[in-house]
């Protein structure tokens, strides 16, 4: 190290390499160049485009379980709760209705806030722990949905495949045909989820679903509504689900009851490993998004590294442990690097 | 003028009264002192008027209006702040986040950064200038927290400030400009409320002093008209006429040494520390806050897997690399951090006090519950720790009991050295001289050693035989004898000499 090593005398960049974030950035290039080298064709348009589709769910499920998580909640509804969303759409639209449609996404967006409010009373107002409350509420969506539909199944009027793919679309000028094959709309929801969040985030309540999760005695003690600001981070990952249902429907064309729940627990995953801390108040949406990436791309390396069918959940799960793993012992080393070089100015 | 008047204040908290008959008043342009001892009412009589809690019985005037607060928001957006002991902030967001928090501006429909970092930094550069306002909390040291707890405070311009013991974790330099700040506020008009352990800092600051005792405000004295006198006021917060006095000198120190350590290293935080405790003598260690005492404390005590040292206990290697290790050589801690380090909170008071002999020594297959209650009573008994009964969680307890508790808890054991970190941090002067005594009792009794790292000067001066400053992890004088004053000790601390 050097003589006068000291807070100033550490440059910028040094700084943005020892932030834990780093780690994440770094996995989901690592992750990158393995896909790319092992799926030929992994960089051409028309691959690309098929991964957005592939991993756009989890994503938006993801974003929208890192702002409960941050608020100091944890929703484990979220998985069913896109199931009935999907479920709703689907039955709500009749085919040869084309405006249906639009009544379906009304109707839909409201059952999403109502799920969001309630998900919000039980784990901010009557304060039951996150985990039993959205586990509970996970039953009443489950069972929602499965009355509505009891097989998967629905009508869906034919515009709402934009949501998937434009260029399905009957009807849709030529330039927005070559548009959607090299924007899949599952990018644009994605950005949409960002944009929302982007805007939240500079709020007052933005900032109080993070002092919420950090410390909610102390963000009380400062006048803040605790209940209300976790409500709402609910509400908000309510919408990102409702954003995910959109795209389902879009690109199957119905509804089905069994869809979303085994996406609860990877969105939780995919958030621990984008640097989100389960403790609350720690973490950006935004890397949320890149651990969604990273965990989509586990699986993708599993399936294009030729990995027996009966070893590849098993790989799978170490690979997941060895991120987390490994991001927490860079997060302990970088911050012990940046003490060294930040005491002892007086 | 008179801002706030409070009376005759009633609060209970389950069985136990915190407070029977609390008088207070506080006029505009003064700094009003409240003192008492630990548990007397004064943190809850603080607490009360801003809201926090509610009062039974008993009426609050604040501008010559009757309220009545359901949260501490309603009194903040009225006029009165509190800085809490236990602090308020919270540790993910950034220094002038924090400062604004519940009192953002918008600008539009966007949230007003700009103007919140002006103000903060204009807060924090008259109170602690330097400091980085884009930090987040968790990076900064317990002094700088309580600046920005304060500043936090003064954020929503306040008519009424009551700080709770804000100087405990600073240090004298921060001390002092936080006082002339105080001088500089009351000057603008508004009023101060001001709690703090240490006499003579009320002493150099307040214009008058409130006294509580039992829950109950025993007398008020304005310096303006009386002079201050701080045997009077020891004794109207003790209640007792006469002082226990802690006699030094007492212990016979042998030339047998009982621990030595050889360059004890760890990280950054402690270089090349050597020293030699003899059997029998109470070694401090002391400095400015901060510079690895505490570090020091903790790697003795097994804390660090890390450390690097050669360990002697009479002659035997030993090895410092986890605490049930160091405990079984009969080395014991007594932490000063004690909601961190040395309690259940959630636990009864018992299952704290035994709970060290259930992991540590020889334990019949049942535990003996009847002959450990037995023990435990007699250690409260000895330390007067004020609380309803054994059974209650430690937490229900004020925070100088709690840290008697931790105290409590260590002492049926076999010693050979007691490593003190700041033991009579936060406990009031009447329970820190028993404390004191005890020790002292105990080290002439069993001539057993102990190891003392103290924030207030004032402790180590009045038991230490030898004393040891460091600086910056080293340990940079050893002070013996008439050295052991004041004067060296600062000089020596910051280096003047």
């Amino acid at each position: 190290m050097k003589k006068n090593s000291n807070a100033l005398g550490i440059s910028n960049l040094k700084k943005f390499i020892l932030k834990p974030e780093f780690s994440i950035v770094i996995m989901l290039v690592i992750m990158l160049v393995i896909a790319a080298v092992l799926q030929k064709n992994f960089f051409e348009i028309k691959s690309v485009v098929r991964n957005i589709n592939a991993y756009a769910p989890l994503i938006l499920l993801t974003m929208g379980q890192a702002v409960v998580i941050i608020s100091g909640g944890l929703d484990l509804s979220a998985g069913t709760s896109l199931s009935l969303l999907t479920c709703v759409l689907a039955t709500v639209m009749k085919r040869n209705d084309p405006v249906t449609g639009i009544y379906a996404i009304l109707i839909t967006f409201a059952v999403a806030v109502f799920i969001g409010v309630i998900n919000g009373i039980g784990i901010g107002y009557l304060r039951i722990p996150p985990v039993i409350a959205s586990f509970a509420t996970s039953f009443i969506w489950l069972g929602v949905a499965l009355f509505l539909r009891p097989t998967p199944g629905g009508e869906s009027v034919g515009w709402f495949k934009s949501f998937y793919n434009i260029s399905d679309v009957a009807g849709v000028p030529v330039f927005l045909k070559t548009f959607g094959t090299f924007v899949p709309p599952a990018l644009i929801l994605v950005i949409c989820g960002c944009i929302v969040w982007f805007i939240m985030s500079k709020t007052r309540t933005g900032r109080y679903i993070y002092a919420v999760g950090s410390n909610s005695d102390s963000a009380y003690m400062s006048g803040i509504n605790t209940a209300k600001a976790q409500m709402v981070a609910c509400i908000i990952n309510a919408f990102f689900i409702f954003l995910a249902a959109l795209f389902f429907v879009g690109q199957n064309q119905s509804g089905d009851a069994r869809l979303g729940d085994p996406l609860t627990l990877r969105a939780i995953a995919a958030a621990v490993v984008g640097g989100i801390a389960l403790s609350g108040g720690r973490g950006s949406v935004y890397f949320a998004l890149i651990g969604a990436l990273i965990l989509s791309l586990v699986s993708k390396i599993i399936f294009f590294a030729n990995i027996p069918n009966a070893y590849q959940t098993l790989v799978s799960g170490v690979i997941v442990i060895i991120a987390i793993a490994g991001s927490m012992i860079y997060t302990f080393y970088s911050k012990r690097t940046l003490l060294k070089g930040e005491k002892k100015i007086t | 003028m008179i801002v706030l008047e409070a009376k005759g204040i009633k609060k209970r908290f389950g069985g136990v009264i915190a407070v029977s008959d609390g008088n207070l008043k506080c006029q505009a342009g003064k700094i009003t002192g409240l003192l008492g001892a630990n548990g007397s009412g004064k943190s809850t009589i603080s607490k009360i008027i801003c809201g926090v809690h509610s009062a039974d019985a008993g009426e609050i005037i604040f501008n010559g209006r009757t309220v009545r607060y359901k949260n501490p928001h309603e009194a903040r957006q009225d006029g009165i702040a509190m800085v809490f002991q236990n602090l308020s902030l919270v540790a993910d967001l950034t220094v002038w986040q924090n400062i604004v928090l519940g009192i953002e501006e918008n600008k539009g429909f966007f949230l007003n950064n700009k103007t919140a970092k002006d103000l903060s930094k204009e807060i924090v550069d008259k109170l602690l200038p330097g400091l980085d306002i884009n930090k987040k909390i968790f990076d900064l040291n317990s002094g700088e927290m309580q600046i920005v707890e304060i500043a936090k405070a003064l954020s929503a311009r306040p008519k009424l400030l009551i700080l709770d013991e804000p100087t405990a974790a600073l240090e004298q330099t921060q001390v002092k400009s936080l006082f002339n700040y105080m001088r500089t506020l009351v000057e603008t008009g508004i009023a101060i409320i001001f709690t703090s352990h240490r006499l003579w800092e009320a002493m150099e600051i307040c214009d008058d002093v409130v006294i509580f005792r039992n829950g109950e405000s025993v007398v008020s004295i304005d310096f303006d008209k009386e002079c201050k006198d701080p045997e009077k006021i020891v004794n109207y917060i003790t209640g007792e006429v006469e002082k226990i006095r802690v006699d030094k000198n007492h212990t016979k120190i042998t030339d047998e040494t009982v621990l030595s350590i050889e360059d004890l290293n760890y990280g950054e935080f402690l270089k090349d520390v050597s020293f030699k405790l003899k059997k029998g003598e109470i070694l401090g260690i002391g400095g400015l806050a901060g510079q690895g005492q505490r570090e020091l404390m903790l790697a003795l005590a097994g804390n660090y897997a890390g450390v690097r040292c050669d360990a002697e206990l009479n002659g035997k290697k030993i090895k410092l690399n986890k605490p049930s290790n160091v405990i079984r050589n009969g080395i014991l801690l007594v932490p000063g951090d004690k909601q961190l380090e040395g309690l259940f909170l959630k636990h009864s008071v018992f299952i704290n006090m035994i709970f060290p002999k259930l992991g540590l020594s020889r334990q019949p297959v049942f535990t003996p519950n009847k002959k450990y209650r037995k023990e435990s009573k007699n250690i409260i008994d000895l330390l007067s720790i004020k609380t309803q009964n054994i059974d209650v969680p430690v937490s229900t307890l004020s925070g100088g009991n709690q840290q008697k508790v931790v105290v409590g808890k260590w002492l049926p054991f076999d010693t050979n050295i007691w490593l003190l970190a700041d033991p009579a941090k936060g406990i009031d002067i009447g329970a820190k001289m028993e404390l004191y005594q005890y020790i002292v009792n105990q080290v002439k009794e069993k001539n057993i050693s102990v190891i003392l790292y103290a924030s207030d000067n004032e402790e180590l001066i009045e038991h230490c035989d030898r004393l040891l400053i460091m600086y910056e992890g080293q340990i940079v004088a050893t002070l013996e004898g008439d050295n052991i004053n004041d004067d060296v000790i600062t000089a020596t601390s910051l280096r003047v000499r």
